[in-house]
């Protein structure tokens, strides 16, 4: 929509410099366009803990869990006063197509998120867990994803060795998680198949 | 396990540049995160909503625009430029991610040209919009409004003296203010 800038504004009064200045961005207002009005799911960034715990999967629409999960990402990280280190650079470049992304954070500064992905039509959940912090382990021990019930770990996820750098994995797993379950990440030492000491969590 | 939590960072965001607050965020700040959030959601959703053309797909855009953002606003380097057109190409990856696996499989070839923009017109009409969306942001509400209803609403000056229920001349010089203050927003952050 073409508008007149003279007829908006006026520049009878105004300084030549300053008349061109605001012509400049007269002119950028009406090539942008109007502003796109923001969706309710967008309107607020959510910043209260209680909209933190709104994590249940698969029990809410998919876009709200992605609104709750950055909201979580970012006061859990916060909270911890450090940031992710988990892509290198802008931009997604997972293989797993988040409806859901979970941040867990643990001793010494180390932290992790999980990327859910949509549940294929037999019931399997993609999953990516991206670390960065944790210790290396020695020879033969590792680390599990397990999920937890009533707090503690009761399902393992998957198992998975750190480097020096930040490390990513990816699991399928067919198990539904229901409302007020979380992760943890176990130490496991070699020839300890129990669920080991937990180092991170969510 | 009992872990030690540091008291939350508590800073009031005025005015920072868009280069400061990125990097605030990369050292875990949730205030300057959203405070990139305010500035940016809006921007981040009008470029993916003209990219995806779904407002579904453009909401998914966004909240993995800002998860990139908070993931990787340590590897931000202001030495390397401004922090708009780092958000920009953050945004314009993660639109990309979503607009992959959506290509028309018809195959049919058009006969006649298309009227659209090219890809270069249309990157560069996507950069204005953004700048302009962006600093938008940054006017009061009252200024904000007056752009809108002037620029976008088809109303007249008169128009939307009366819808606003105040004298034209206020209409004048709220316009006048906004654009001042959104040519120093412009200049600001991309000189």
């Amino acid at each position: 929509m073409g508008r007149d800038f003279d007829e908006l504004v006026g520049g009878d009064d105004l300084e030549p410099e300053e008349e061109l200045r605001l012509r400049e961005v007269h002119d950028l207002l009406v090539q942008a366009g109007p502003p796109a009005d923001l969706t309710p799911a967008l309107e607020r960034m959510p910043d209260e803990p209680a909209d933190a715990e709104i994590l249940s999967f698969p029990m809410l629409p998919r876009r709200r869990w992605a609104a709750a999960a950055v909201a979580a990402a970012t006061l859990a990280a916060a909270a911890f006063g450090a940031g992710f280190l988990i892509a290198d650079r802008g931009g997604s470049s997972s293989s797993v197509e988040a409806a859901r992304v979970v941040p867990m954070r643990g001793a010494s500064g180390a932290l992790a998120s999980i990327r859910l992905g949509e549940r294929d039509e037999v019931g399997n959940w993609p999953m990516e867990l991206v670390v960065t912090g944790l210790p290396k382990q020695p020879e033969g021990a590792y680390y599990t994803l397990y999920l937890t019930r009533g707090g503690k770990p009761r399902v393992p996820c998957g198992y998975f060795r750190v480097g020096d750098q930040t490390t990513t994995v990816r699991f399928t797993v067919p198990y539904k998680v229901e409302k007020g379950e979380g992760w943890v990440v176990t130490y496991q030492a070699k020839g300890v198949h129990t669920p080991g000491r937990v180092v991170l969590t969510t | 396990m009992a872990f030690a939590i540091p008291a939350p960072t508590v800073r009031l965001v005025t005015r920072e540049t868009d280069a400061d607050l990125i990097q605030r965020a990369g050292e875990g700040d949730r205030t300057a995160f959203e405070a990139l959030y305010r500035r940016y959601a809006r921007p981040v959703f009008g470029l993916a909503l003209r990219r995806l053309g779904d407002r579904g797909r453009a909401e998914d855009a966004v909240q993995e625009t800002f998860a990139s953002v908070w993931r990787s606003a340590r590897t931000y380097r202001p030495e390397r430029g401004p922090g708009a057109p780092w958000l920009y190409a953050v945004a314009r990856n993660a639109i990309v991610d979503r607009s992959r696996g959506r290509t028309d499989a018809s195959g049919d070839v058009p006969e006649l040209a298309s009227d659209e923009p090219d890809p270069a017109e249309r990157t560069e009409q996507s950069w204005v919009a953004w700048r302009v969306h962006r600093a938008l942001e940054e006017l009061p509400e009252r200024e904000r409004e007056v752009i809108a209803l002037a620029y976008w609403s088809g109303l007249s000056q008169s128009e939307v003296a009366e819808f606003l229920g105040i004298p034209l001349g206020t209409v004048k010089t709220r316009t006048r203010a906004a654009l001042q203050r959104l040519a120093d927003v412009l200049e600001g952050e991309l000189e």
